[in-house]
């Protein structure tokens, strides 16, 4: 599957934008500030119903306007045209002209990876970045897991809400429980599944981290969670009273976080900018791998402005690797038409390539 | 909006506060209204009027009424045995129209929900809890929403339920009459085969 057509409205800076794009490698090349990344983000938006960088949807609609629209039509074994509209603070997504009853139902149809210089919060930033990764990469492609994470997210907001109106006071354990019981089935499931993919991606993860790196360090990634060390419900039960107290719940899978290493050193204090750097693109291919692993298609590869950030030599070797089993559609910009010419020149695949 | 009476203002405003009623849909049917006659609109202010002055909550199950006890409550013909837990009269009237359930009713008046300040304190809690005492009741249904805030008020009130000797039951939940089962999500219809019944000849 990919798209073939984009078309925008007021999709942040993009009044009014249409493109089309081949089933190989395109290019988007422009100034600063012309809006080539927010392109990639609405097609990250198509498959995802949210925004990569930016979870407020009302913050999305170009300024001054009171709507936004993102319309893609794919082609391929099952060609579809997508419409998400975006009003009113109200989300409606289309496949074909036909509402879906429930956003969920629309996820999974499509998987996006996205590259972008950002992503070096994944590293750098707090356990919260981490978690968005795994669940963005679990969401796409598992609506079992999606549909927990919904549920348990709903609940965990409900919990801490009498935590936090009660303000330390005591709480009849009947109603506190009452929350426990939707959070542990849920939790348990995700735990499962975040832990599972991190044991699938380990293997490939590492052998990309070398090649990239072309060090002899031994890359990690440890699943750290209060779920590790015990029964989930007797955890939650065994933390009624710190809870009250905290004013919120202290334990569950919203506290899950990876830890990234290399050898025996922890990736954030030691890692170098350049290690740091191939540990990310080493994740997002591992991503990448799994989705093709689970559902046999390729998906869409959305890199933003590798060649600069991310140096060249890098970035060669990432898209090396993704042809290594064949291209499928990948969306890449650039501020210099002429270097991603020469990146991609040898390539043996359809181009096309675009200036905004 | 620019306004050039003060009365049709002041009518927008009051209407517009209503769910689903932005100001434009306001305006449309204050200008319906201007076209009415005069009698036909008093009629309606006396309607809306009456819900604060004349309308009862049930006293026994806080189902609305228009005196103090409901026509469900003092019907002769209803089991004594049965109570169907409902968060609002509407899911009562809904549950009335399927010409099921012989029982009581008993209306919570909303769900437990933290978030918008709603506790178990400010529902028909306590009142449900008391009509159980030294009474005929075996069984108590629930019939709430599907949703987070329905599950968990379920959960609290067969917590409270529980010590009191009554069967704890909720409805079923599962594929709709008329649905195909490959439209159904995947949650529902894994319930709907974990809490499979016998099919029956």
């Amino acid at each position: 599957m990919y798209l073939q057509r984009l078309q925008l409205f007021n999709f942040k800076n993009h009044s009014q934008r249409s493109l089309e794009f081949c089933d190989g490698i395109n290019t988007l090349t422009g100034a600063n500030g012309v809006g080539k990344t927010n392109i990639l983000d609405a097609v990250h938006y198509l498959a995802n119903a949210k925004s990569y960088f930016n979870g407020i949807d009302s913050q999305i609609i170009e300024h001054d306007k009171t709507f936004f629209t993102v319309k893609g039509q794919f082609e391929g074994e099952l060609p579809a045209e997508i419409l998400i509209q975006f009003e009113g603070g109200k989300k409606t997504i289309k496949k074909n002209d036909k509402a879906y009853p429930r956003l969920l139902d629309h996820i999974g149809m499509i998987q996006t990876v996205f590259i972008t210089p950002y992503d070096i919060d994944l590293v750098l930033g707090n356990s919260e970045d981490r978690r968005r990764f795994v669940d963005l990469s679990l969401c796409q492609i598992d609506k079992a897991y999606l549909q927990n994470l919904s549920t348990y997210k709903k609940a965990l907001e409900q919990r801490n809400a009498l935590l936090k109106t009660m303000q330390g006071r005591y709480i009849d354990p009947d109603l506190l429980s009452s929350y426990d019981a939707k959070l542990i089935p849920a939790g348990i499931l995700i735990h499962q599944r975040r832990k599972e993919f991190i044991e699938h991606i380990l293997t490939f993860f590492t052998t990309v981290y070398q090649n990239l790196s072309s060090g002899s360090e031994t890359p990690s990634i440890q699943y750290d969670s209060p779920l590790n060390n015990g029964d989930f419900a007797t955890l939650l039960a065994d933390t009624h009273r710190i809870d009250m107290a905290a004013q919120r719940t202290s334990v569950g899978i919203h506290k899950d976080d990876l830890i990234f290493g290399l050898g025996e050193f922890p990736l954030k204090k030691y890692g170098s900018q350049g290690q740091i750097k191939s540990f990310i693109i080493a994740l997002k291919l591992a991503q990448y791998n799994y989705f093709q692993a689970v559902t046999k298609n390729h998906p869409i590869l959305l890199l933003d402005d590798i060649f600069e950030k991310i140096d060249e030599e890098r970035a060669q070797r990432l898209i090396d690797m993704v042809g290594a089993s064949g291209y499928g559609q990948i969306l890449i910009t650039d501020t210099h038409s002429s270097r991603v010419e020469t990146h991609f020149q040898p390539i043996d695949a359809n181009k096309l390539h675009h200036h905004l | 909006m620019q306004f050039t009476s003060g009365i049709v203002e002041q009518a927008v405003e009051a209407l517009s506060s209503f769910p689903g009623i932005g100001k434009r849909t306001a305006l449309r049917l204050v200008m319906y209204l201007l076209k009415r006659p005069e009698m036909e609109v008093a009629h309606l202010a006396d309607a809306l009027l009456k819900l604060k002055t004349e309308l009862h909550l049930c006293e026994v199950c806080g189902n609305v009424s228009d005196h103090k006890r409901c026509h469900v409550c003092v019907n002769p013909n209803r089991s004594e045995e049965v109570i169907c837990v409902v968060e609002d009269f509407s899911d009562l009237m809904a549950i009335e129209s399927t010409a099921q359930f012989k029982g009581k009713y008993h209306v919570l008046g909303g769900l437990i929900s933290p978030m918008d300040g709603v506790g178990p304190d400010d529902l028909n809690i306590a009142s449900l809890l008391g009509r159980l005492e030294n009474s005929l009741v075996g069984e108590v249904m629930m019939a709430l929403s599907a949703t987070v805030e329905g599950d968990t008020t379920m959960f609290y009130l067969a917590k409270k339920l529980k010590p009191m000797g009554v069967t704890i039951t909720c409805i079923a939940r599962g594929i709709a009459v008329g649905g195909e089962i490959e439209y159904a999500d995947e949650v529902t219809l894994g319930r709907s085969i974990a809490q499979r019944t016998e099919y029956l000849l």
